[in-house]
């Protein structure tokens, strides 16, 4: 029988600002342990929660930023669980009044076409602390550092508009984008802040029936949530196959093995209303005012590079995908790069380059303004393209602008026809049976002779006068 | 002092403010209310050896304003009920002239009925939770008895109003304390409820009617009111009070303060061993109650909370037709300082509790002309913010008609 799979995914984003929810605690997890922590995230008898209204900007600009509706009402409540983790008892979540609701975000599935994922709700929660286990002597050990203990998380859950790992890969890069597009989170599954929890089920094909869901954990990248998805579709269709019923339980993905795994079910009741968090009342003046500072978002500002600037889809889609690339991209189109020259360099030869020297463009000591001089002296050939890469290569460790960089290195293009002439000569009468190759209808032949004339001129040469006197002086090989 | 009726006591209490209102005042605390470095156990082996890290901002404001903390009296556990309770010993005995204490169901009016006291409850809301260690925090505040009115209102001057570190608290105007002990308005009307006095058996009717005609002699209205589901007020706090207490309960774990039991298997059971070594069984049998409401009859408790808003709203519309509600503080028989099950405990404080349920202010006025056994108390509540006018009431009453001071 035929299978779809129906996926619906609960993503936890930590929010990036710079305290705890309810406490002045820096929201730094990673710091030294228990060092960012103070009477209130430690929950000591007698401290109460003071809501900081940053987290609550910051959650809302999120919340906007996929496209949900905010709520005029909402309000924490205590849910209960027994774990070290937490030594209160409870976390203070959203559940009877979340933040926001009705929420969408358009992907494309592997077919190409536009796909809306719907997005059931989202609603701000504090993280617990977090376990260390360890051994002292022979005695197992278990440690809790409270530094994240507090630290504001919003939880974005998505309806069961999901069919395959594809899209579920494709729904959560587009929220991410979404929620950085905002500075609202970093959303990195590499460095823990942001985790995808998926709630999958399996179908026959063309069916509306919801089935037992089975909900997978630990997913530790994007690529994981695609493959963690993969695996639980193959096994609950082999299982069903087999006439076993799937039961709700929840499984770990396992990166090593690429397996799910069983786990023991967590101990989960109702909620009850918190009354010493205030309820937030949201004022349309307020909302007014988180709505001016939205920035242009992605969707259509890859419509607009893609009308404006003539980029391809794919280009436009690039180059909106982060706001600090697309601000970059911009500057340095408006320093008169021709766009989609822009976008060819910054694709292949700036993004690689600040990865490998792990730098953003944001902070990288290749300017908008010493990129585009560089692009702008290549664009008007007075630099070749190989001399270029040496330029950018050197422009990270130099704070000298492109020309003096060129000049230092000698690396000017060589434009010149008589200079050239007399190394194409040269070249001619030292590579003889290239040249008879050529004459004998072996095409193959002028890229290496090209090669030798560019090695002989040390780079400087201008690789197309060197073809065109190549071909001048050889004549048609035909 | 009597050291038996203390958990703790400073010698040498120090104050900070110079010149304050309360300057020279002698005042007590619980030991849930914290004062930093004091044992802050509040009644339960739960929190053995702890000491608060902060000063609660009552303490604090009160200390600034020239009050002498002399110490902390012997507490019901976790403040839920009288049971063990001293504090109206440190009144009645002269130890101090204000004992601060918490109110989740009527303890501070019911301590006080026991000490001949006046026992104030504020509007939920008006004065910072900050540093309460609690049980019940969407009921349950601090209470003040004196047997001066007027240092009831004074300390209200000191402790009402905005705090930084309790941002529950709603925004509004501080009522005004300092014109105490006179009624402002001459032509209160107070309302009894008729549904309250139903319950009243022929004994205590007898009595409090007697209390009211003294009331009316001394030119007051009083107006019979309607209060349809009185009854329910009961079962509303036992529902939201005991879901409350086992959800926000849990932070008395064990594990960083407090009673640990010793060798256990795993955590579960580290968890579970040591708050069943820690909690009495009253405390137990109402956080099992609690969890019973929450995680296997969740409905009863939504159902709880609807009525709840409902009542509510019904008692704050009895102020359109009255000033001030009276109702008795206590009922005859039931000895609120000795009860040993979640029912009698209801019972004894099924008449304080109305007030906690609502938020409103309520106080309970001592009187010298009945019997202490036939006397089933007078308590007055007022409406949301009426706190001055209502100190102002109770004192005037007590002042003229009920031979009080």
């Amino acid at each position: 029988m035929d299978y779809e799979a129906v996926i619906g995914l609960e993503i936890h984003v930590q929010l990036n600002n710079a305290t705890k929810m309810f406490c002045d605690c820096p929201n730094r997890p990673g710091d030294e342990p228990n060092q960012n922590t103070c009477p209130i995230c430690l929950w000591i008898p007698g401290a109460m929660p003071r809501f900081s209204q940053v987290v609550l900007e910051k959650a809302t600009m999120a919340g906007l930023a996929l496209n949900c509706e905010i709520q005029k009402e909402n309000a924490f409540d205590q849910k209960v669980y027994y774990y070290p983790d937490l030594p209160k008892g409870f976390q203070l979540s959203q559940s009877h009044l979340p933040l926001a609701k009705n929420g969408w975000l358009d992907i494309t599935d592997e077919n190409g076409q536009p796909k809306r994922i719907r997005i059931h709700q989202v609603h701000m929660e504090e993280d617990v602390a977090k376990l260390v286990h360890e051994t002292e002597g022979h005695t197992p050990i278990s440690l809790v550092d409270f530094n994240r203990a507090g630290t504001p998380l919003v939880e974005i859950v998505s309806e069961p508009d999901i069919r395959t790992p594809h899209e579920a890969m494709e729904y959560i890069r587009s929220l991410r984008t979404q929620i950085r597009y905002v500075d609202s989170a970093e959303c990195s599954m590499e460095s823990g802040t942001m985790r995808v929890d998926a709630n999958i089920s399996i179908r026959p094909k063309n069916s509306d029936r919801m089935n037992t869901k089975v909900e997978v954990k630990n997913m530790n990248s994007i690529h994981n949530v695609g493959n963690a998805i993969a695996y639980e579709i193959t096994r609950q269709a082999n299982q069903l196959q087999k006439g076993e019923a799937v039961v709700l339980h929840t499984r770990l993905w396992n990166p090593d093995k690429h397996v799910t795994e069983a786990m023991r079910g967590k101990f989960e009741g109702p909620c009850v209303p918190d009354p010493s968090v205030p309820r937030i009342i949201v004022t349309d003046e307020w909302l007014n005012t988180l709505k001016a500072r939205l920035p242009e978002m992605p969707g259509g500002k890859a419509e607009r590079f893609f009308k404006d600037y003539g980029l391809s889809r794919d280009e436009a889609v690039l180059m909106s995908s982060e706001r600090n690339l697309s601000e970059y991209f911009e500057a340095v189109v408006n320093q008169d790069i021709p766009p989609r020259f822009a976008v060819h360099w910054i694709a292949t030869q700036l993004l690689p380059a600040l990865k490998e020297r792990n730098q953003n463009v944001e902070d990288t000591p290749v300017t908008t303004e010493r990129f585009s001089q560089l692009l702008s002296m290549l664009e008007r050939d007075e630099i070749n393209a190989n001399s270029a890469k040496e330029v950018l290569a050197q422009l990270f460790d130099s704070t000298e602008t492109p020309g003096a960089v060129i000049e230092k290195g000698g690396l000017r293009q060589v434009s010149n026809t008589s200079e050239i002439e007399v190394i194409v000569d040269q070249i001619i009468t030292e590579n003889r049976s290239a040249v008879d190759d050529f004459h004998n209808g072996k095409t193959k032949a002028m890229g290496f002779l090209v090669g030798r004339a560019m090695q002989a001129s040390q780079g400087k040469a201008n690789p197309r006068l060197i073809k065109e006197m190549l071909s001048a002086k050889l004549g048609n090989n035909t | 002092m009597n050291p038996d009726n203390y958990c703790y006591i400073d010698h040498s209490p120090t104050e900070t403010g110079e010149n304050g209102t309360l300057k020279g005042k002698l005042l007590s605390i619980q030991p849930n209310i914290s004062v930093r470095g004091w044992p802050t156990e509040a009644g339960s082996v739960a929190l053995e050896g702890f000491r608060a890290l902060e000063d609660a901002t009552v303490t604090e404001r009160l200390r600034e304003a020239g009050a002498k903390i002399t110490g902390s009296t012997r507490m019901s556990e976790l403040g839920f009920g009288l049971t063990g309770d001293t504090t109206p010993l440190a009144i009645s005995d002269g130890d101090v002239d204000i004992a601060l204490m918490t109110d989740t169901m009527g303890e501070t009016r019911l301590a006080a009925s026991i000490a001949g006291a006046f026992g104030f409850k504020p509007s939920y809301g008006l004065v910072s939770r900050y540093g309460l260690i609690g049980l019940v925090p969407s009921m349950e505040c601090y209470g003040i008895m004196a047997k001066k009115p007027e240092d009831i209102g004074s300390v209200m001057g000191v402790i009402a109003g905005c705090d930084n570190h309790d941002l529950s608290m709603p925004e509004y105007q501080v009522p005004d304390f300092g014109h105490r002990g006179k009624i402002r308005e001459p032509k209160v009307v107070i309302g009894t409820v008729r549904e309250c006095m139903d319950t009243l058996d022929t004994d205590e009717r007898k009595a409090f009617n007697e209390t009211l005609s003294q009331i009316r002699k001394m030119g007051l209205k009083i107006r019979e009111c309607n209060l349809t589901d009185f009854d329910l007020f009961k079962t509303v706090h036992n529902i939201i009070g005991s879901v409350e207490a086992s959800s926000s309960g849990g932070k008395y774990d064990g594990v960083r303060y407090g009673h640990r039991a010793r060798s256990t298997e795993n955590w579960n059971e580290m968890y579970l061993k040591s708050r069943a070594e820690s909690f009495g069984l009253l405390i137990k049998t109402y956080l099992f109650q609690g969890a019973y409401f929450q995680f296997e009859n969740y409905s009863a408790f939504e159902d709880a909370c609807r009525i709840r808003a409902r009542l509510i709203k019904k008692t704050e519309a009895l102020f359109n037709e009255v000033d001030l509600i009276v109702l008795p503080t206590r009922r005859r028989g039931i000895n609120a300082a000795d009860t040993s099950t979640i029912e009698e405990v209801y019972d004894a404080f099924s008449l304080t509790l109305p007030a906690n349920v609502t938020g409103l202010p309520a106080i309970h006025i001592p009187g010298s002309v009945f019997r202490e056994e036939n006397d089933p108390g007078l308590q007055l509540i007022g409406p949301r913010l009426g706190d001055a006018n209502l100190i102002s009431v109770a004192a005037a009453l007590s002042h003229t008609t009920l031979g009080g001071k």
